[in-house]
């Protein structure tokens, strides 16, 4: 038992040692001095960081993918909470078809999704254009909402507002006072997580970029290939502080226990 | 609070966007089957009369296979660890959480840098003196199941954590104090009890490997082709879009038909452990 122990340790160390090492070594690796990407860095120098802030097309690609990511995040977070809204209350004859149906994308691989968007994007014309890679984010991350806003809604008393009510509150001031604060975790939930998937996401996206128009995953994508110079690691640093502060936000808004434990709420009730 | 009569409108603008996506797919299913002799299986018999693609497509099976089997070995015991830590969980979570949603692209670079011939590992085991020349990590198979593995494996430990968080650790305690002992705890309470969870990561790890394109090409290169590469290159290097459909359409069949039994076995499981507890 003692032997078994040790071994369960080591591997749980090593595995927790495993996940963080190349996020690690890209963000140490970018302090170099040298024209050339490698571990250890040797002498340091923050001409990387300097070039990737000099670079007004990477920091216009970064823009856009911000901008990508907070637009889907919000729209997805709007269109279910409003779809979630109803399904949760009403006995509606669609309940159980609009939940497969929304979880449906997920279910799906990477590499068929992108093309299936591409196909999509396309009978709209927006084929490499803005409103094409929004559209795609858009019905990529509308799982992701819907989890944490169902299990918020599910999670919350109707008995509250009903009391809030029969005191004398108007519906909408209810609605204002009593039901979005109680949801509202559950929303900030939605919207960094929606945030954060959208804004890394690269396998879709690939299919939905144009020649004048890329995200920043894709963006180090292509640069990975064409040259690997070491501004590649500057801007990956960039990249892993965002999420770094989507992870800390999720932490402070719901707590990273209850994140996890809220995914395996979402599923369908068997 | 009553929704009224209206109720039924808040959920359209959800159904627009997914009928959109029902859309996508029908087009993609359409455009692999309308050849240019008229509508037919033509681009499914073209696929499968070639040798080199159905060896991309066995090599992406036994790719996810091999990352699938690989993720659990080692994301089971991790769970199970971080469930049962009696401290502060937080920090444990960061680690495993930060890494799942930092970009497949600054994680795969990660490895170029350590995997590579000139890389990190190759040059300390050479410093130890173990090796001479450097050992080929990288482009071939070992490199590409290394990275989807680093990539997908936080989705198998968190799927697993989730439902060891909702376990009752009393569960095993009383196992014990009836007279099991550890290993027969596990076997029969601690294990029968995780498997939707252990059975959801399979799914989703399967899944996702199946459909990787970055990680296999960044680590894999040209010559070791998965489904996933071979339609983006079909796409972006021959502009063939029905060829990439229907490559697309097969490469979702041989998820499925992984997916969809264990998506059926999870909620037989689930509500077997919902009627005996």
């Amino acid at each position: 038992m003692k032997a078994w122990s040790i071994a369960h340790r080591t591997l749980v160390a090593a595995v927790l040692l495993f996940l963080p090492a190349p996020i690690l070594i890209v963000v140490l690796s970018s302090f170099t001095k040298a024209g050339y990407i490698g571990f250890p860095p040797g002498e340091l120098s923050l001409r990387w960081y300097a070039e990737f802030l000099g670079s007004a097309d990477w920091l216009a690609t970064m823009a856009i993918s911000a901008g990508i990511a907070a637009l889907a995040a919000l729209l997805s977070t709007t269109v279910t909470f409003l779809g979630a809204l109803a399904i949760t209350r009403q006995r509606l004859p669609m309940t159980q078809g609009l939940e497969t149906l929304v979880l449906l994308p997920l279910i799906f691989p990477h590499a068929a999704l992108g093309v299936i968007m591409l196909g999509l994007v396309g009978i709209f014309g927006w084929t490499g254009e803005f409103l094409g890679l929004l559209l795609g984010h858009f019905i990529l991350t509308i799982p992701y909402a819907w989890r944490p806003i169902v299990a918020a809604m599910r999670k919350h008393d109707l008995a509250v507002e009903e009391a809030a009510m029969s005191l004398g509150a108007p519906p909408f001031y209810t609605f204002r006072k009593v039901t979005l604060p109680l949801l509202r975790p559950g929303m900030v939930t939605a919207l960094l997580f929606t945030f954060i998937i959208s804004f890394d996401e690269v396998t879709v996206s690939l299919f939905l970029v144009g020649p004048d128009l890329s995200t920043l995953p894709v963006k180090i994508f292509s640069a990975i290939q064409d040259s690997g110079s070491p501004v590649i690691a500057a801007i990956s640093a960039a990249l892993v502080v965002f999420t770094m502060i989507i992870v800390f936000l999720l932490d402070r808004v719901i707590g990273l226990e209850l994140f996890v434990s809220a995914e395996e709420r979402r599923r369908p009730a068997a | 609070m009553r929704l009224g009569r209206w109720a039924w409108l808040l959920p359209l603008p959800l159904l627009a966007v997914l009928g959109l996506f029902l859309f996508g797919l029908g087009e993609l299913v359409w455009s692999s089957f309308a050849g240019p002799e008229g509508f037919g299986l033509d681009r499914y018999r073209q696929f499968f009369a070639r040798p080199d693609y159905i060896d991309v497509l066995f090599r992406t099976l036994w790719v996810a296979a091999l990352t699938t089997v690989v993720s659990l070995f080692i994301s089971y015991p991790v769970a199970y660890f971080v469930a049962r830590y009696r401290g502060r969980k937080d920090w444990l979570l960061v680690l495993i959480m930060l890494p799942w949603l930092v970009s497949v692209v600054v994680r795969t670079y990660g490895w170029i840098v350590i995997l590579g011939n000139r890389g990190l590992l190759n040059e300390f085991l050479g410093w130890l003196g173990v090796i001479d020349a450097p050992v080929r990590m990288l482009f071939n198979t070992t490199g590409v199941v290394i990275g989807l593995v680093h990539v997908f494996c936080p989705f198998m430990i968190l799927a697993i954590l989730a439902v060891f968080l909702q376990l009752e650790r009393q569960l095993e305690e009383a196992s014990m104090s009836l007279g099991a002992g550890p290993v027969e705890t596990f076997w029969r309470v601690v294990l029968p009890l995780s498997l939707p969870g252990v059975i959801s990561g399979v799914m989703l790890v399967y899944l996702m490997s199946t459909g990787a394109i970055i990680t296999p090409l960044l680590l894999g290169g040209l010559r070791d082709r998965m489904l996933g590469t071979q339609i983006y290159q079909e796409m972006f290097q021959l502009f063939d879009f029905p060829k990439a459909a229907t490559i697309a359409v097969i490469l979702t069949v041989t998820a499925f038909v992984v997916v969809l039994p264990l998506q059926w076995l999870e909620r037989r499981v689930s509500r077997n452990l919902k009627g005996a507890a």
